[in-house]
């Protein structure tokens, strides 16, 4: 008997369901980061505002990363229902709180679909996902530093000024 | 589609319960569902969407909800059949395609074994 459904995809079908639910996370954040933009604009927080457009579109860049990955190895990539976004933030530290937030659960997320990898041993896709982990660290490094600026800068009098001004000063690098 | 088009001997019966039985055939490389008094051709995508569209019915909600109808129809997007079925019988559709579909991770883990990793 031939393997019809392996000669139609490469990823197993728990896999493809765990990608899909990721692709609907990378387009909640992406959502999210908007709606974080939205809110700093609103409230005079330009640089902040600009921070998080951009972390915007790279969630959005890995949406489209995954979506690619699940039609080139056959399978059936679900563009997502995205609903729910917080649009209103208690002051500017939560809205970098809860931007901290969202990219821990992204990475939580991802060594979850990589557990699920090892247990398949489906290492085309694990070594598709490196990419990913790799970013992760960039992102939650980059979240954590931009949450710790208000420790070190603190937010009394221009504080906040301060921090929004140095929020895209923010790098990683791994050397 | 009628049984009587097809000839069963070039199919092969990936899995059958009580109720019904699905097929494969290699030359068409397609699936084939006997359910229902139905005999229904499938594609790969449009299987794996039917046992996705079973999976998603909530039998206890259909049993015990007096304000719907005790039969759900059974059908998604780009499909060509529509199934009438009770609560028994998705339960018997649900076990049917379970079965196939673990057939099918037990006939690629053989052909894993018997083909591509040996040479």
């Amino acid at each position: 008997m031939k393997d019809l459904m392996r000669i139609k995809c490469l990823i197993s079908q728990d896999i493809e369901t765990l990608l899909n639910q990721q692709i609907k996370k990378e387009a909640h954040s992406s959502s999210l980061y908007l709606a974080m933009a939205s809110w700093c604009n609103q409230n005079g927080y330009d640089y902040s505002a600009d921070y998080f457009t951009k972390q915007s579109d790279e969630e959005r860049m890995h949406q489209l990363k995954l979506f690619k990955y699940v039609l080139d190895m056959g399978g059936n990539a679900i563009s997502p229902e995205v609903t729910g976004i917080k649009t209103e933030f208690g002051g500017f530290r939560e809205v970098f709180e809860d931007a901290l937030e969202a990219e821990i659960a992204i990475t939580q997320s991802f060594k979850n679909l990589a557990s699920r990898c090892h247990k398949e041993q489906d290492f085309v896709t694990m070594e598709f996902l490196n990419w990913f982990l790799k970013e992760q660290r960039e992102e939650e490094y980059k979240a954590r530093r931009a949450l710790e600026l208000f420790e070190v800068i603190g937010e009394e009098g221009t504080g906040r000024w301060e921090i929004d001004k140095h929020v895209n000063d923010i790098t990683y690098s791994e050397d | 589609m009628e049984k009587a088009c097809i000839d069963i001997n070039q199919l092969v019966n990936v899995f059958s319960n009580n109720h019904g039985s699905v097929y494969q055939s290699d030359k068409l490389n397609c699936f084939y569902i006997d359910f229902g008094g139905k005999f229904a051709r499938f594609n790969c995508l449009s299987l794996q969407k039917l046992k996705k569209t079973v999976e998603k019915i909530d039998i206890e909600d259909l049993l015990l909800n007096t304000k719907r109808a005790d039969f759900e129809l059974v059908t998604f997007n780009g499909c060509e059949h529509i199934y009438l079925l009770s609560a028994l019988e998705i339960i018997a559709l649900k076990d049917l395609l379970h079965g196939t579909f673990t057939m099918f991770k037990l006939n690629h883990l053989v052909n894993d074994c018997l083909y591509r990793l040996v040479y």
